[in-house]
């Protein structure tokens, strides 16, 4: 019994997974290109951008996985995207919002006297980004960013609302067999892949511990 | 000819009239302080001539070569300014020091980067990052620093780092290098280790404007002083005609009070 929960529950986390990584995949860039629109001094654009971020972050995921996936098709008509399309869409349009206003805090607290440096020393805007301010923002937004990856490794379980077959789902799928243990089960899954992100960051924290 | 011509500069933040007709000139090998108390425009005008501020008029020239004119909208190109730029080289209060690199590569930085736009970069790279590399040691080694190289900014004292940020200006070969009031940030004893290095740098004649709250430093090293007080230039002349008899009232009062203190 143990052996069939167990392949089961690893075909949910695959699903699990898949959406982890894809989401992190378009969700990191988009965000960092959001985040340039929140802090654009041409202010028609900073302001619609910090509106989408305010909607996205003001309302549910679990509302917008619905209206993306079911949207489409009530409104114009359209027919449905695969469900784990729309599940990712939603994912990676909720993350980049809650990334951008973390590279946004990251960016804006490298003083102001690195970028002038860079500029009297001739570089371009490009060179002083990808030369000095980057690796210093990165520093800053790993804390944060390691309490974003933690949530959405398990916010991923949301998307059962459209019958996405994720590892929660495989769990309760046994309860209708009279068996509540697959879904602890479940749980260690989650710590496992929280544990080696928890790992991860740890590592990545104490490899910019070399400047402060 | 001087080495640079400074005219009728003037600068507004909003309503607020920082710099009012700035006019002076500096010679090749002349160290130029200028002193004043904070908010006189001193800092302002060290930004105005590193492009970090545009200057509302006026107009600046380096050995001939208008650099900028508030009249001349082609002389403010963004794409030109870069270069323009390095024309000076700048010495901040706070040091800005780039935290993920080592002194050296703070010093050398700047200096790889630009070389990537050379012609021969491509056929010569090695030899070219090799020379630079040397030059960047020569530098640490000039600041007394050839033992801190592979330092951190945050594994040195504030006079190492501010003796680093020198080093790094110097890199790029200016003709102007810009101090901007270089000891505030640093306490009495760190003060005159950067001191010594300014001096030594005065010596080597090269050509300097220092913002500067230390009189006695002002006096010896320059050349010619500029005594500057809400945003105009109230005396200019040689540390013995501005520091020690001065003709102007106001000068008089912050040269008084500067010593009480």
């Amino acid at each position: 019994m143990l052996t069939t929960v167990t392949l089961t529950l690893l075909e949910g986390l695959v699903t699990t997974l898949e959406l982890f990584v894809l989401t992190l995949v378009f969700a990191l860039p988009l965000g960092l290109i959001i985040s340039f629109g929140s802090m654009s001094r041409f202010a028609p654009l900073r302001g619609f951008v910090k509106t989408v971020v305010w909607i996205i972050r003001g309302t549910p995921l679990m509302l917008q996985i619905l209206v993306i996936f079911y949207g489409p098709g009530l409104l114009f008509g359209l027919p449905l995207l695969p469900r784990f399309t729309a599940a990712l869409a939603s994912f990676v349009i909720n993350y980049a919002c809650y990334f951008s206003e973390i590279y946004r805090g990251g960016i804006q607290a490298v003083p102001r006297g690195q970028y002038e440096a860079g500029q009297v020393l001739g570089m371009t805007r490009s060179q002083i980004f990808f030369k000095i301010t980057l690796l210093q923002v990165v520093k800053r937004i790993v804390p944060p960013m390691s309490n974003e990856f933690i949530t959405l490794v398990k916010d991923t379980a949301l998307v059962r609302i459209i019958s996405v077959y994720e590892i929660i789902w495989m769990g309760e799928s046994f309860i209708k067999k009279g068996m509540i243990w697959p879904l602890f089960y479940t749980a260690v899954f989650y710590l496992a892949v929280n544990g080696i992100l928890t790992l991860l960051f740890g590592w990545v924290e104490k490899k910019l511990d070399y400047f402060k | 000819m001087s080495v640079l011509e400074v005219r009728h500069i003037e600068k507004h933040f909003g309503a607020t009239r920082v710099l009012e007709d700035i006019s002076f000139s500096l010679e090749e090998g002349q160290a130029l302080a200028i002193i004043g108390s904070s908010g006189s425009g001193k800092t302002t005008l060290l930004r105005c001539l590193n492009f970090l501020e545009r200057p509302d008029r006026g107009s600046l020239a380096v050995r001939g070569e208008t650099l900028f004119d508030a009249a001349d909208p082609a002389t403010q190109r963004e794409a030109e300014v870069r270069r323009k730029r390095l024309h000076f080289g700048m010495v901040f209060q706070s040091f800005h020091l780039f935290p993920q690199y080592t002194a050296l590569e703070n010093v050398t930085l700047a200096g790889r980067l630009l070389a990537k736009e050379r012609a021969d970069y491509k056929r010569d790279q090695k030899r070219i990052l090799r020379q630079i590399e040397e030059q960047g040691k020569a530098l640490l080694e000039q600041m007394g620093l050839s033992d801190r190289a592979g330092h951190y900014p945050h594994q040195l004292s504030g006079g190492q780092q501010q003796r680093v940020a020198i080093a790094r200006a110097l890199a790029l070969s200016p003709d102007i290098l810009c101090f901007d009031e270089p000891t505030s940030a640093l306490d009495p004893e760190l003060t005159g280790e950067v001191l010594k290095v300014i001096r030594s740098l005065a010596e080597q004649n090269t050509t300097m404007i220092i913002v500067t709250h230390e009189m006695a430093f002002a006096r010896d090293v320059a050349d010619q002083v500029i005594f500057m007080d809400g945003g105009v230039i109230v005396e200019q002349g040689t540390p013995e005609q501005v520091i020690v008899h001065p003709q102007q009232e106001r000068t008089r009062q912050f040269l008084t009070r500067f010593s009480q203190n």
